[in-house]
C-alpha cells in the first residue's frame, strides 16, 4: 500500500527492508550512526542529515561508524564486498571522492575485468550530490559523469521517493559496484511510496511526460525543473516529452533515441559542469544515431564551467532553472538556422 | 686535577627494541626517534660534565642524522653540547656495524663508550674495546646487562668518569662472562648475561622466551629484580653482579615445582625447575642435552647435535662498566656537580 | 611456531621458496627475449617472507599483494601455469589474460589480487578482515606492501581502521630498501616502518627477511593474535630484491656489489638448506629432489604458456559487469 513519505524516508526504508531480508547487508560510513565512542547517544545523528537514523537500533553491529578516513573505510567496504558481504558505504558528500577515488576507480570498478570475470563486488556507495544548500565548492558537486565514465561502475540518480526506494533496493541486490547519488535538495521531497519491497530496474528511463514537439532528457533534481518548464511550455502550446534517466550507467539509450526520433528536437538538462558531461554525452549520442531525425540544434542546459559558488546570488545563477530550460526549448523550436 | 678534554663515543643499536616480543608478549617499541632523543640527553649531560668531543657512528635509520641536526640547534648551543663527529665508515646493517664503530672509537682513544642497546649490542662492543669502560643503557627488550636508566643521569655519571673526576675503584665495575666452547667445531663465543639451552632447533627470531623452549640456563649474575632469563635464575638462586660465581638452573615441564618467572615483558610463566646451583668460575660445564640450540644473551643461536660437545665456563674477564649509582653517590658526597658564579649555567646568568 | 615444523612442512616451505625463485629467475631470462609484454616486477630474494607468512594461512584467509606479487601468489597456492600464462597474456591465464603480472588474483585461494596501485591493498584487506569479523569466522587477512607503500595514506588509514575496529588484519611491510629507485632510509621518516605501529596502538616488529624461520615465527605470532581476536599487528620484514624495480631497471642507484654480497651471504634458500641439513632435519637429496621437480614445473609452465592461445576479440568486451543491460 502506498503512502506519502519523503525521499529520505524512502532511502531509510529501503535500507531497513534489505537489511532485514539479507543478513549480509551492512552500512559503514562517517556518522551513519553517529556517536561511536562518545558519551551520549550512539545513534545521535543517523547520518549527517539523518538519512540512516534509527537503523543502528534495529540492526545492532551492522551500522558501523567509520573514522573520517575515506580511503580506509571505502576501501574496507570494497574489500568486504569481495568476501561475500553487501556493504552499503556512505560517502557523506560526493566531493570527498577526491580522498578515496582510487578504491573506486582502480579497485572496485576493475576487479571483475582484471580478474577475468571471477570477482563479484556488490558494493553500494551512497553519496550526497548537488548544489543549492549554499554549501560551496567542496560540498555541492554532481560529478555524475566522473563515475559514468568509469567502466565497471553503475551510477544511479533517483529523482523521486518512489525511485529512491526501488533503485536503492536494486542497487543493494545488484552484483556490481553502484554509485548511488542522492540529491541533498530532494531529501524532504514527499511522494507516493509503496510499503512493500520493490525494485526499479537499472537502465530504464522514466517517461514522465509524453509530448510530440521536443524531448527533454535529464536526471536527478533537474527532473523537477524540466517538469516545471514543460508545464509552462504546454501553456504556450509546446508539447514536451520528459525523460528521467534514473541511471546514467547503464543509460537507456533506446528510450532517448526513440523519443528524439518522434519529436525531432532535444534539450539535455544536467546540473553538472558542462565539459565531458552527461549533457555532452547524450548530445553526441543523438547527433550520431538520430541525426536524420533532428529538426533543430541540440541545446544543453547545464551549470557553467566553474566551481560551485557560495553566495546565494551566485549559486542561484549557477544552478539551471526552469526559465533557462524554457529559453533553450524556444531556441530549438525556432529551428536549425535560428540557433 | 687537570685533564685534557676527553672524547667519548656513543654507539646505538638501530635494530634493537623491535623484535618478536612485541607480538608474543607486551614488550614496548623503542623507536629510532626515541633513540635519537636518548643520545641528545646524553649529549646534554656530557656537556655539563666537560666532555668536548663525542664520536657517533652513522646509521641507516636516521638516528645520527637527527642528532646531528639537533646539535646545530639552539638547545645544543645553549647547553654547549660537545663537538659531534660522525664516524666515517661503511654500513652493512648488521652487528658488524657496531663492531666497526667500536674499533674506530678504540683507535681514537675514547675515554668511555656509551652503549644504547640490548645485551647483544653490549657484548658486541665489549668484544672489541678491551678495557674501555662502557656506560650501559638499555633499549632492548629483555636486557639484564644494561639497566633501564634515564640517559641524562647516566650521562652525568659517564661524563664525570670520562673527565677523570671519579676514581676507578669507585666508578668501575668488572663484569663476568660465560664462554661457550667446542674445540672440535673451533667454536668459542661468549655471553655477558646468560646462555640458554633449548631442545628446539630453529628458534626463528631472537625470542627464546618460553618455558617450553628452555632446558637449561647459565647466568653470569642473577638479579631477582631483572627481566628475562636472568630473572628466572635470580628468583631461584640469586647471585649479584659482584659475586665471583654465577648460577644455573635446569628446567623441565614435568618438575614438581614451578617458578613463576617474568620471562619477557608481560610474560610471567611457570617454569618447572628440576635442579639449580652456583656456577663456579673456571669450570667447564657440559650440557644436559645432546642436541638443541644455544642462545647467547638471547641472540646468537648455535645449533648443536649429538656429534657436538659444547661447554659453558664462567670467568671474570668481561668488560668494565660504569657503576652509575656509585659514581653519582660519590659525586654528591664530593659536590662534583656544584658550580660557582663563574659557570655559565649558574642561575645568576641569564638563560640562553 | 616455527620451532615445531615437521618434515613435510619444512619441505613445503622449501618448495614454495624454490618455486618462487625459479619462477622469477626464469621470467628474468624470458623477459629479456622480448616475448613477455608489459611490466614485470620480480620477487626473487624475498621468498622467505611470502613462504613464512603463508605457511600459517588457509584458503579462507585473504591476502592482498602489490605490484611485486608473484611470490605471494605462488605461496598462497595460485596455479603456477595459470600465473605464467597470465603473464604471457594468454587466454589460459588465471585472469584470462586481462590482468597480467600486476593483477594476478585467485579469490577462491584467498588471493585478493596483486595490485598496481601502491598501498591500495591495505584498505581492501581491512575490509576482508571486517567481513570475517561480521561473518563470525576466525579468518584473518594479510596485506603485503613495501617500504614505498608504507608511506601511502591508504596504509595509514587502513591501519587506523583495523586498530579501532580490532580487525583480524596483519600488515606485512616488506622493506627491501628501495621504493623504485628511492632509498627507504631517505623516504621513510622514522626509518623503521615497524616504529609506526605504535602510533596506531598495535604491536610492530622488525624481522630478518632472509631467515625463513624468523619470518615464520613472527608471522605465526601475529596471525595467532589476529585469529584469536586480539587485533592487528605490523610486521616489518627486512630483505632485498635481487632484480630491479621492474625488469629493465639496471639498478644503478645501488652500490656496485650490493646484490652480489647479499646473495652470497644472506640468501634465504641457502640459509634454509644450511640450517636444516646441518640440524639433520632434511637431507640434501630431499632438497635436490625438490629443486629438480620445481625446475620441471617451471619448464612445463613456460612451455605451455608460450603455446597457449591468446584471448579472443570478443573477450575485450566481456567481464566488465556481472550484468549490464
Amino acid at each position: 500500500m502506498a503512502r506519502k513519505i519523503s525521499y529520505q524516508q524512502a532511502i531509510n526504508e529501503a535500507l531497513a527492508q534489505e537489511m532485514r531480508r539479507d543478513p549480509t547487508v551492512f552500512i559503514i560510513g562517517e556518522d551513519v550512526a553517529g556517536g561511536a565512542g562518545a558519551p551520549g547517544e550512539n545513534d545521535a545523528w543517523g547520518g549527517v542529515l539523518g538519512v540512516t537514523k534509527g537503523l543502528y537500533g534495529q540492526f545492532p553491529g551492522r551500522v558501523l561508524d567509520a573514522p573520517l578516513s575515506e580511503i580506509g573505510y571505502v576501501g574496507a567496504a570494497v574489500g568486504a564486498a569481495t568476501q561475500g558481504l553487501r556493504p552499503v558505504c556512505e560517502l557523506m558528500f560526493v566531493d570527498f571522492a577526491g580522498c578515496c577515488l582510487d578504491q573506486i576507480l582502480n579497485q572496485a570498478a576493475k576487479f571483475r575485468y582484471m580478474y577475468g570475470g571471477k570477482a563479484v563486488t556488490p558494493l553500494v556507495m551512497r553519496t550526497m550530490v548537488g548544489a543549492g544548500l549554499r554549501a560551496a565548492a567542496q560540498h555541492s558537486q554532481m560529478l555524475t559523469s566522473l563515475w559514468t565514465h568509469i567502466p565497471g561502475l553503475k551510477v544511479v540518480c533517483p529523482s523521486s521517493p518512489y525511485d529512491a526506494k526501488g533503485l536503492l533496493i536494486q542497487a543493494i541486490r545488484d552484483n556490481d559496484p553502484v554509485i548511488f547519488c542522492e540529491h541533498k535538495l530532494l531529501y524532504s521531497l514527499q511522494g507516493e511510496v509503496p510499503e512493500e519491497v520493490y525494485t526499479v530496474p537499472f537502465g530504464e528511463a522514466n517517461f514522465l511526460r509524453d509530448g510530440d514537439d521536443i524531448t527533454l532528457v535529464t536526471y536527478g533534481r533537474m527532473v523537477h525543473l524540466a517538469m516545471e518548464a514543460a508545464a509552462n511550455l504546454a501553456r504556450q502550446g509546446i508539447d514536451c516529452e520528459v525523460l528521467d534517466l534514473r541511471t546514467t550507467s547503464p543509460m537507456d539509450e533506446d528510450s532517448i533515441l526513440e523519443s528524439v526520433e518522434k519529436t525531432g528536437r532535444l534539450v539535455v538538462i544536467d546540473e553538472a559542469n558542462p565539459r565531458c558531461s552527461m549533457a555532452t554525452d547524450i548530445s553526441a549520442l543523438v547527433a550520431q544515431k538520430a541525426f536524420g531525425a533532428l529538426k533543430g540544434s541540440i541545446e544543453m542546459v547545464t551549470a557553467p564551467h566553474t566551481p560551485v559558488p557560495f553566495s546565494d546570488a551566485l549559486e542561484d545563477l549557477y544552478i539551471p532553472t526552469a526559465a533557462k530550460i524554457e529559453a533553450a526549448v524556444h531556441t530549438v523550436m525556432k529551428g536549425r538556422n535560428a540557433a | 686535577m687537570s685533564h685534557p678534554a676527553p672524547t667519548v663515543g656513543i654507539i646505538v643499536n638501530p635494530a634493537s627494541g623491535r623484535d618478536l616480543r612485541r607480538l608474543t608478549a607486551s614488550a614496548g617499541l623503542y623507536s629510532s626517534t626515541d633513540k635519537a632523543s636518548a643520545v641528545q640527553r646524553l649529549l646534554a649531560a656530557f656537556a655539563a660534565t666537560g666532555i668536548r668531543r663525542v664520536l657517533l657512528p652513522p646509521d641507516m635509520t636516521g638516528i645520527a642524522a637527527a642528532v646531528l641536526k639537533a646539535s646545530n640547534g639552539p638547545q645544543a648551543a645553549g647547553q654547549r653540547w660537545p663537538q659531534l663527529d660522525i664516524l666515517d665508515m661503511p654500513l652493512r646493517q648488521t652487528v658488524e656495524d657496531t663492531r666497526l664503530a667500536a674499533r674506530q672509537m678504540l683507535a681514537r682513544g675514547v675515554a668511555l663508550i656509551a652503549v644504547l642497546g640490548g645485551d647483544g649490542t653490549h657484548k658486541a662492543v665489549a668484544a672489541e674495546v678491551g678495557d674501555i669502560p662502557l656506560l650501559t643503557l638499555s633499549t632492548g627488550t629483555n636486557n639484564a646487562f644494561p639497566e633501564l636508566r634515564e640517559a641524562t643521569s647516566a650521562g652525568l655519571a659517564g661524563g664525570l668518569f670520562a673527565a677523570g673526576r671519579i676514581p676507578a675503584q669507585v666508578g668501575l665495575r668488572r663484569n663476568k662472562r660465560l664462554l661457550v666452547r667446542d674445540p672440535a667445531r673451533e667454536l668459542c663465543e661468549w655471553a655477558l648475561v646468560e646462555v640458554a639451552v633449548s631442545p628446539q632447533r630453529f628458534i626463528g627470531a631472537r625470542a627464546l622466551s618460553r618455558a617450553e623452549d628452555l632446558a637449561e640456563v647459565f647466568a653470569t649474575f642473577a638479579e631477582p629484580h631483572a627481566i628475562g632469563l636472568s630473572a628466572l635464575c635470580g628468583l631461584w638462586c640469586p647471585v649479584s653482579r659482584h659475586a665471583a660465581e654465577g648460577a644455573w638452573v635446569r628446567l623441565n615441564g614435568q618438575a614438581e615445582q614451578a617458578l613463576l618467572a617474568p620471562l619477557a615483558p608481560g610474560l610471567v610463566q611457570g617454569c618447572g625447575i628440576t635442579a639449580a646451583g652456583p656456577l663456579a668460575p673456571g669450570v667447564a660445564y657440559s650440557l644436559s642435552l645432546s642436541s638443541g640450540t644455544l642462545a647467547l644473551d638471547g641472540e646468537r643461536e648455535i645449533e648443536f647435535s649429538e656429534h657436538d660437545r659444547p661447554t659453558v665456563t664462567l670467568d671474570a674477564h668481561g668488560p668494565l662498566s660504569i657503576d652509575v649509582e656509585a659514581v653519582l653517590a660519590f659525586a654528591a658526597r664530593h659536590r662534583l656537580l656544584a658550580v660557582g658564579r663563574e659557570h655559565p649555567q649558574h642561575p645568576a646568568h641569564p638563560q640562553c | 611456531m616455527s620451532t615445531h615444523l615437521n618434515t613435510e612442512q619444512l619441505l613445503h616451505a622449501y618448495r614454495v621458496m624454490r618455486t618462487i625463485r625459479a619462477f622469477e629467475e626464469r621470467l628474468h631470462i624470458e623477459f629479456a627475449t622480448g616475448e613477455i609484454p608489459g611490466f614485470v616486477h620480480l620477487y626473487a630474494g624475498e621468498e622467505a617472507s611470502a613462504a613464512g607468512v603463508m605457511a600459517h594461512l588457509r584458503d579462507s584467509d585473504c591476502i592482498a599483494s602489490n605490484h611485486r606479487g608473484h611470490g605471494h601468489c605462488i605461496a598462497k597456492g595460485v596455479d603456477v601455469h595459470g600465473m605464467m600464462a597470465e603473464i604471457y597474456g594468454k587466454k589460459t591465464g588465471v585472469c584470462g589474460g586481462k590482468g597480467g603480472s600486476m593483477h594476478i588474483a585467485d579469490l577462491e585461494k584467498g588471493m585478493l589480487g596483486a595490485n598496481g596501485i601502491v598501498g591500495a591493498g591495505a584498505p581492501l584487506v581491512a575490509g576482508a578482515a571486517l567481513a570475517a569479523k561480521l561473518k563470525g569466522t576466525d579468518d584473518v587477512a594479510v596485506v603485503f606492501f613495501g617500504d614505498g607503500g608504507s608511506n601511502e595514506g591508504a596504509v595509514f588509514e587502513a591501519m587506523n581502521l583495523a586498530a579501532i575496529m580490532n580487525l583480524p588484519c596483519i600488515f606485512v611491510a616488506e622493506n627491501n630498501g628501495y621504493a623504485e629507485a628511492t632509498a627507504s632510509n631517505w623516504s621513510v621518516a622514522c626509518d623503521h616502518i615497524a616504529d609506526r605501529a605504535a602510533g596506531f596502538g598495535m604491536p610492530g616488529v622488525t624481522i630478518d627477511g632472509y631467515d625463513f624461520f624468523a619470518v615464520h615465527e613472527a608471522a605465526g605470532a601475529a596471525i595467532e593474535r589476529a585469529r584469536s581476536g586480539q587485533g592487528p599487528s605490523l610486521v616489518e620484514v627486512k630483505l632485498t630484491r635481487y632484480y630491479g624495480h621492474f625488469e629493465g631497471d639496471a639498478q644503478t642507484y645501488r652500490a656496485p656489489d650490493e646484490v652480489k654480497n647479499l646473495r652470497e651471504t644472506r640468501d634465504c634458500l641457502m640459509q634454509f638448506r644450511q640450517r636444516t641439513t646441518r640440524a639433520g632435519l632434511l637431507g640434501d637429496a630431499q632438497l635436490d629432489l625438490v629443486d629438480a621437480q620445481v625446475e620441471d614445473l617451471i619448464e612445463d609452465a613456460v612451455r605451455r604458456a608460450k603455446s597457449d592461445p591468446k584471448p579472443q576479440p570478443a573477450d575485450l568486451l566481456s567481464d566488465v559487469y556481472v550484468a549490464y543491460p
